[in-house]
């Protein structure tokens, strides 16, 4: 028999509430669960045997609804789908060892919730429009091109430079987005982390750590965007736990 | 269209949802990846992706969406 482990809390001066909120709940597979903890901080946890434990999408779902479920009530770290350990003791220890670092990343998510935003454009229609512009970039320098007597070579090196044009131009333009959004919600005050170019059609994949108060705002926000760019498509999720503002590894 | 646009906000939703869970959050070493009939997790995690990104790629000429 293992123990698996939901989350880390910051429990402080509630803990009888948290013990009435998972006397109603239930972990993976109906399992009971439990609180363990050191100090101000508590693991949500249940046991589970490794054995009888079906590690599927709907498994998943019902881990995240327990995080769901108590990030409505605490603030906590959301551990990652798979993390189990021995024992309630190897478990003290693990908070022990690790509470800095939990109390650190506790207080940098106090009161705030996480959002993704991707955005997509239509790849092709995007590119058409940027090789136009390539093209017209290329005529103002065709002279320093001509200079390459060997027909061969210059067929070559025109190729090359309007794909490098062409990626030029894309990685501007993606920037250029990129900078509208953190333009917009710096004013919100969000921690940010944004990666591009994720695939031909996701240019942008984002998640932001706010107030859970300005919830409103960040909507508004990019409603705003989505209109200054019609061409492309922005998809809001959350609030979620603060699953992608967790930076450290427990040992 | 309003179905469909549900529809496709709970596909996304649910696509994000296990992202998170299986590819973000705290991360504990050393220790145990559970593992189903010789498959394990982390399997099983980039199955989901794999599958995550290509139905991202279907929805990419849908509406705005804000939900979840």
């Amino acid at each position: 028999m293992e123990i698996m482990i939901y989350a880390l809390l910051s429990v402080k001066k509630k803990p009888e509430r948290l013990h009435a909120l998972l006397a109603g709940m239930n972990g993976i597979a109906g399992a009971d669960l439990h609180q363990l903890s050191f100090d101000e901080i508590t693991a949500v946890v249940s046991n589970m045997s490794r054995a009888s434990l079906i590690a599927d999408k709907s498994t998943a779902m019902e881990y995240a609804a327990v995080i769901e479920t108590l990030s409505k009530h605490f603030i906590l770290l959301p551990m990652r789908f798979g993390s189990v350990m021995e024992s309630n003791e190897a478990i003290i220890h693990m908070l022990e060892r690790n509470y800095h670092d939990i109390q650190q990343n506790l207080l940098k998510v106090e009161r705030k919730f996480e959002f993704g935003l991707k955005v997509f454009c239509d790849s092709e229609k995007l590119m058409a429009e940027l090789r136009e512009k390539s093209e017209a970039v290329s005529k103002t320098q065709r002279t320093t091109v001509a200079e390459i007597k060997n027909s061969a070579s210059r067929i070559w090196v025109n190729k090359k430079l309007k794909e490098h044009r062409l990626e030029e131009l894309l990685v501007t333009y993606v920037d250029s987005v990129i900078a509208e959004i953190t333009g917009q919600l710096d004013r919100l005050k969000t921690i940010s982390k944004i990666k591009k170019m994720v695939t031909p059609t996701t240019i942008i994949d984002g998640v932001f750590l706010l107030d859970k108060a300005l919830k409103d705002e960040l909507i508004h926000a990019v409603g705003d965007l989505q209109n200054k760019f019609p061409g492309l498509n922005f998809i809001l999720t959350g609030p979620w736990p603060p699953y992608n503002f967790v930076d450290f590894t427990v040992k | 269209m309003h179905d469909n646009v549900i529809d496709r906000s709970r596909d996304i939703t649910i696509l994000e949802l296990l992202d998170r869970v299986l590819n973000k959050g705290v991360i504990l070493t050393g220790d145990i990846v559970i593992s189903v009939a010789d498959v394990d997790l982390v399997y099983l995690g980039v199955k989901l992706m794999l599958s995550s990104v290509e139905t991202m790629e279907q929805l990419k000429s849908g509406k705005s969406i804000i939900e979840k």
